[in-house]
């Protein structure tokens, strides 16, 4: 199968007052037709600047983009504003991180989930009518055409986040960007919220690109896992394989700092110690360096690369676990 | 809706509503003639066939009102007007496009806003409302349209500048990322996510300019630029002013008026924002 998109060597930086922010630093990743990739990091590593900037949602002018990001073999990098205007919403699409800030609070739901197929699609106000209750059954929620008429305010935020799919996937995207769509809310209704993404994923035949800083949240619901740091994927493997083969120490420290049930109580969550490096520093050696337990002196002066270790195992570690050199 | 108004509310509204009545059928009602000479001079309230009495020259006072209230809400109502929707489309335009177009149009309101609005307003009717023969002033007509013009310069840039500020808040939140990630056109978004937010800040302010301006009309008839002779709430205070040693009906009646149509139309411009404001709870 041929790739749906093709991010290559991707690179963010942001002009700030304290210098050039490094937000995201040549990262590579491919996503085929159907394909869901999971994107984990801790705040501050550079998921959510990745994936709008895949979109190319970053419009602040400070921004500056390089690299390539092709869509259907198209260059998106190159489109003008109005070309890459006619991709959002039909061929990709995001669900944004808080339900409460990214819907129009003076604007009733209908209106909201009808607002793309009627100027996207171009249906007319009764069939967009029709697909908005059609697009609230999809996302589960009862009584739909009761649901059409009110405004967020009326709505808890397991619904909204609901209704920010259904908007999303109103237009029929191939791929789906969700950014942290479950961070604000309950953990009793995040299950349901990522189980609603993966069946609907799998019906409509989308490709979901899911950021989160919760390894667990991605565990069940992806295909590909990438690890990202400091602005760089340092780890990306099959979600099986990545589990069963940790690789990169900070992907190994993640997974420890998860609290389990069989831990035995009393004893102290394991934590990753320190922060990540200034964004706006160059970076001499492994960014984790200065927080990892195996560091050695080569680790603090030399830059790792990419390396593949079979089976689709990439990892960025001079000294992967599990492997003897 | 009305029912679940404030008293104050509710009277406000009641007030601007008889306003209005008296602007629109002004005439039509059984008043005195408003230029008609009577005997009794600076009659007292309640006075038999002078409900608000008379001022020195003998003309009845509530027939005045009555008739003044048009051209004080007409020119109060069309400088807002302009105002507000020129304001609006600028301020809108200064937030939603940043960049050069928010730095020059954001000078410019300030400049706009250091000239004192009597001194504009005087400078403009000086220049604009005279006629070509010196001898004959210029049409009433044409005062009120230069009247009005200088009062929407005065608005513009009040209004304009609570738009941007609206505008630039609503412009970077998440929504409006939302929909343009979803492929609106920024017309469309500004349409369909800028307007119906920045619409009640507009709202509030143009109600509170609705009392400034028909302060200001006053106060440019009292400097003798206004609407003459008495055909406005302002234009008879200032025919008053020299009598209020003997008549201070005259001064009070037309004051009181001027006065409480100002603070119903704040009070209404409030209410109207929280109406229409579903962002504010109504459990």
């Amino acid at each position: 199968m041929s790739e749906l998109l093709k991010v290559n060597n991707l690179d963010v930086r942001f002009d700030t007052a304290r210098g050039v922010l490094h937000a995201v630093k040549g990262v590579s990743f491919d996503l085929k037709p159907g394909e869901s990739l999971g994107i984990v990091g801790e705040s501050g590593s550079g998921k959510t600047v990745l994936s709008r900037a895949t979109m190319g949602l970053l419009t602040m002018s400070t921004a500056k983009k390089s690299g390539s990001v092709k869509l259907n073999d198209v260059e998106l990098t190159d489109l003008s504003r109005s070309d890459l205007r006619s991709k959002w919403g039909t061929e990709m699409a995001i669900v944004f991180q808080d339900p409460m800030t990214a819907l129009n609070p003076v604007r009733r739901i209908g209106d909201q989930i009808a607002e793309g197929p009627r100027i996207r699609l171009g249906m007319s106000k009764k069939d967009a009518k029709q697909r908005a209750i059609e697009l609230l059954k999809m996302v589960q929620i009862a009584e739909p055409e009761k649901v059409l008429k009110k405004f967020p305010l009326q709505l808890s935020g397991g619904m909204r986040q609901r209704v920010m799919i259904a908007i999303a996937i109103a237009c029929n995207p191939e791929i789906l960007f969700a950014d942290e769509p479950t961070t604000a809310l309950d953990v009793t209704v995040q299950a349901q919220i990522l189980g609603l993404i993966s069946s609907l994923r799998k019906q409509l035949n989308m490709s979901l690109v899911l950021v989160t800083h919760d390894l667990g949240v991605v565990a069940g619901h992806t295909d590909k896992i990438a690890v990202m740091y400091a602005g760089e994927i340092v780890e990306m493997a099959p979600t099986k394989e990545l589990f069963s083969n940790v690789r990169m120490p900070y992907t190994e420290a993640l997974l420890n700092s998860i609290p389990r049930i069989t831990n035995q109580s009393g004893i102290r969550l394991p934590v990753i110690e320190g922060r990540l490096p200034d964004p706006t520093l160059p970076q001499n050696g492994c960014g984790f360096s200065a927080r990892c337990k195996y560091a050695t002196e080569k680790c603090h002066t030399e830059r790792p690369q990419l390396v593949d270790g079979g089976n689709g195992h990439m990892y960025r570690c001079f000294f992967p676990l599990g492997v003897n050199k | 809706m009305f029912k679940k108004l404030s008293l104050f509310s509710k009277l406000s509204v009641l007030w601007v509503g008889l306003m209005f009545f008296f602007a629109i059928a002004g005439r039509l009602l059984p008043i005195a003639d408003p230029t008609e000479f009577f005997e009794v001079q600076g009659a007292g309230l309640f006075s038999p066939g002078h409900i608000l009495g008379t001022d020195m020259n003998g003309y009845d006072l509530f027939a005045n009102i009555v008739v003044g209230s048009r051209y004080s809400l007409l020119i109060a109502i069309f400088s807002v007007g302009f105002g507000s929707l020129i304001g609006g489309i600028l301020g809108i335009a200064a937030g939603y496009l940043r960049g050069k177009t928010d730095y020059v149009l954001s000078v410019l309101f300030n400049i706009f806003l250091s000239i004192p609005n009597l001194i504009l307003s005087l400078v403009l009717i000086a220049v604009l409302a005279t006629s070509s023969d010196p001898n004959e002033p210029a049409s009433e007509t044409r005062r009120i349209i230069v009247i009005i013009i200088s009062l929407t310069i005065v608005i513009i840039p009040i209004l304009g500048r609570i738009t941007r500020g609206a505008t630039l808040a609503w412009t970077s939140s998440e929504f409006v990322v939302a929909a343009k990630s979803m492929g609106m056109k920024d017309m469309m978004i500004i349409r369909r996510h800028i307007v119906p937010n920045v619409l009640p800040s507009i709202y509030a302010v143009a109600f509170l300019a609705v009392g400034i301006v028909i302060v200001v009309e006053g106060s440019l008839s009292l400097l003798g630029i206004g609407v003459g002779n008495g055909t406005s709430w302002g234009s008879m205070l200032a025919r008053a002013q020299g009598d209020l040693e003997y008549a201070p009906i005259a001064l009070f009646v037309p004051l009181t008026f001027l006065g409480l149509t100002v603070i119903a139309c704040n009070q209404v411009g409030d209410a109207l924002r929280q109406r229409l404001d579903s962002r504010e709870s109504k459990l």
